[in-house]
């Protein structure tokens, strides 16, 4: 596989204690080894990436227990919040010491001084050797960067805090990055973000390897569609049957419940645009939670109609009951739905890191395995990209040959769905449907996949192919039968 | 109010999943669903006790499967 090749040395060292937890807890001696795994990744006594390898240690050993399903040593459990996925790492933490406003070599000592005069704090002196900022005088409002000539004069933030679309990272006392829970929506862009892979996601990797050896019930997957072009050239068939390979009975897509999702979601459209108002999507849990903690107000256009996981599941459920269900993703938000929403219906969600993991560990090649049949429509396996859900209820309703003119803002990206929302909130957003992704790019730019976007949605478009009505294959599959609504 | 359950690796080797299966049904049985909401934790740093964890009302139990009953009466049921 060429997967992980441009990848880097932070998301390889995630993908190394996830491989090496996942092992042992195949091997059943997690218990007994995972104390070892900072000693079997960083031997002897020269550091590679820190100040020295006690360190580098010990950040290893945060990560094999988030790996674990528990958080950071130093975090303060009695403060977060119990479904809070995304956690700081404190000792990883650089504790970046930024000054936001900086002058760098770019400065030419020119004699125009056009930010010396711009500055209305007199904080910048002009010198032989370039321009000189007093700190304490600064009150970083950036004129001097947009009046300099020479663009040597720059604004840079912790890459956390920029990273954060919600603002809900701080620094403590000691500059450490800190979560606030009640504003994170777990998107996972901080994870993204922080060079130093300081911010991380706790795992249910080994609770779901636990079931698959337990063997006392059946263990489903469930797919996320975003999945197709993570593993490269491996086609969605031969993913299915790596999956199985791992001990899964079964696995199942979720693009199948996101033709369900399109199938409902279509006739509550129109429903509210008789009613003459708007209605957002609600399938993306980093939306949902972005309306649910920022703009509470809004949250009654949200649709009532459950994501394409909870639809895909309850559909198991109601043909394979006491199965356990595992939801597979490029989304961290995921776990955060199932933690706080539906831990009493789905059982575990990963990633596809995690997924990859856990082929690695059990050493699968997916390309080696054969072919298998697909289950969902085109445009339930559309959901995975910006644009895939207004397309999928548009299709059903022009399949039931109603208007499929939908006026929809779909927006692409944490900052098009803020934007979306404060118009929709001010009463300046004349649509009918709001498509809300929080990942550039929709699911396929998820903060744990694999490949990146470029490479992935290139093999995404060539296989965009299934069944072509979405009506005909959830009636046909009888899954007009199961509810889709929040709260069954 | 919340009734965490922890779904941890350690909680789990606990049977954390029988004991959220006894929670939903007794939020049934008394009637609870508007009151008592049902969620899933991650590790609360309580591996080394003899149960579940379990954190309700800021407070944090221990439970096993067995015991889920007596302490839902005891707890949850009478805090309400």
């Amino acid at each position: 596989m060429d997967i992980m090749e441009n990848i880097t040395d932070i998301v390889q060292i995630k993908h190394e204690v996830l491989r090496r937890t996942a092992k042992h807890a195949f091997d059943g001696n997690l218990y007994e080894e995972y104390d070892k795994i900072p000693y079997e990744m960083i031997e002897g006594i020269k550091p590679q990436f820190r100040c020295c390898v006690y360190r580098e240690r010990e950040i290893v050993r945060q990560r094999v227990r988030m790996a674990m399903g528990k958080l950071p040593m130093d975090v303060l459990y009695t403060d977060a919040d119990s479904a809070q996925v995304v956690h700081v790492i404190p000792c990883a933490c650089e504790g970046c010491p930024i000054t936001k406003i900086t002058v760098t070599q770019n400065c030419q000592s020119c004699l125009a001084k056009k930010c010396v005069k711009a500055c209305p704090f007199g904080a910048i002196t002009s010198t032989p050797h370039g321009a000189v900022i007093d700190q304490s005088k600064c009150k970083k409002c950036g004129k001097c960067v947009a009046a300099c000539p020479y663009n040597a004069i720059v604004e840079i933030e912790r890459p956390c805090i920029k990273s954060c679309p919600v603002k809900a990272i701080n620094m403590d006392e000691n500059d450490i990055a800190t979560i606030d829970p009640q504003k994170c929506v777990n998107c996972g862009a901080c994870v993204v973000g922080c060079p130093f892979g300081a911010i991380s996601d706790v795992s249910m990797m080994v609770s779901v390897i636990d079931a698959l050896k337990k063997q006392d019930k059946e263990v489903v997957a469930m797919v996320a569609p975003a999945i197709e072009g993570q593993f490269g050239a491996a086609t969605l068939p031969q993913i299915k049957q790596a999956i199985r390979k791992l001990g899964f009975d079964d696995v199942y897509e979720v693009a199948l419940g996101a033709d369900m999702v399109a199938y409902n979601e279509a006739a509550e459209l129109s429903e509210r645009r008789a009613a003459g108002e708007p209605m957002t999507s609600s399938c993306c849990p980093a939306f949902v939670n972005l309306v649910h903690k920022h703009f509470p107000a809004l949250e009654k256009y949200v649709s009532t109609t459950v994501s394409p996981m909870v639809a895909v599941e309850r559909y198991i459920r109601s043909i394979r009951p006491g199965v356990v269900t595992v939801f597979i993703g490029p989304c961290i938000a995921k776990k955060n739905e199932v933690m706080g929403n539906y831990v009493d219906e789905i059982d575990y969600a990963i990633t596809f890191e995690e997924l990859y993991a856990m082929l690695c560990a059990q050493g699968i090649e997916v390309e080696e395995t054969e072919e298998a049949p697909e289950d969902a429509t085109r445009y339930g396996k559309g959901f995975a990209v910006s644009g895939g859900v207004t397309g999928a209820v548009a299709q059903v309703l022009s399949e039931r040959g109603e208007d499929a003119n939908v006026k929809a803002q779909k927006c692409n990206g944490a900052d098009e769905c803020r934007k979306a929302l404060m118009l929709l909130k001010a009463g300046k957003l004349p649509v009918d449907f709001v498509e809300g992704m929080f990942c550039v790019g929709g699911c396929m730019g998820g903060p744990a996949t694999l490949m990146e976007i470029q490479k992935s949605k290139k093999v995404f478009d060539t296989r965009l192919g299934g069944a072509e009505s979405v009506v005909e294959n959830v009636e046909s599959k009888g899954l007009d039968k199961a509810n889709v609504h929040r709260h069954a | 109010m919340d009734l965490m359950v922890c779904v941890g690796s350690s909680c789990h080797l606990q049977n954390s999943r029988d004991v959220i299966k006894r929670f939903k049904e007794l939020i049934e049985e008394y009637h609870l669903e508007g009151s008592v909401e049902l969620k899933g934790s991650f590790c609360m740093g309580h591996c080394a006790d003899a149960g579940v964890c379990v954190k309700y009302a800021d407070e944090i139990y221990s439970v096993r499967p067995e015991t889920a009953d007596e302490f839902f009466k005891t707890t949850v049921a009478k805090a309400d």
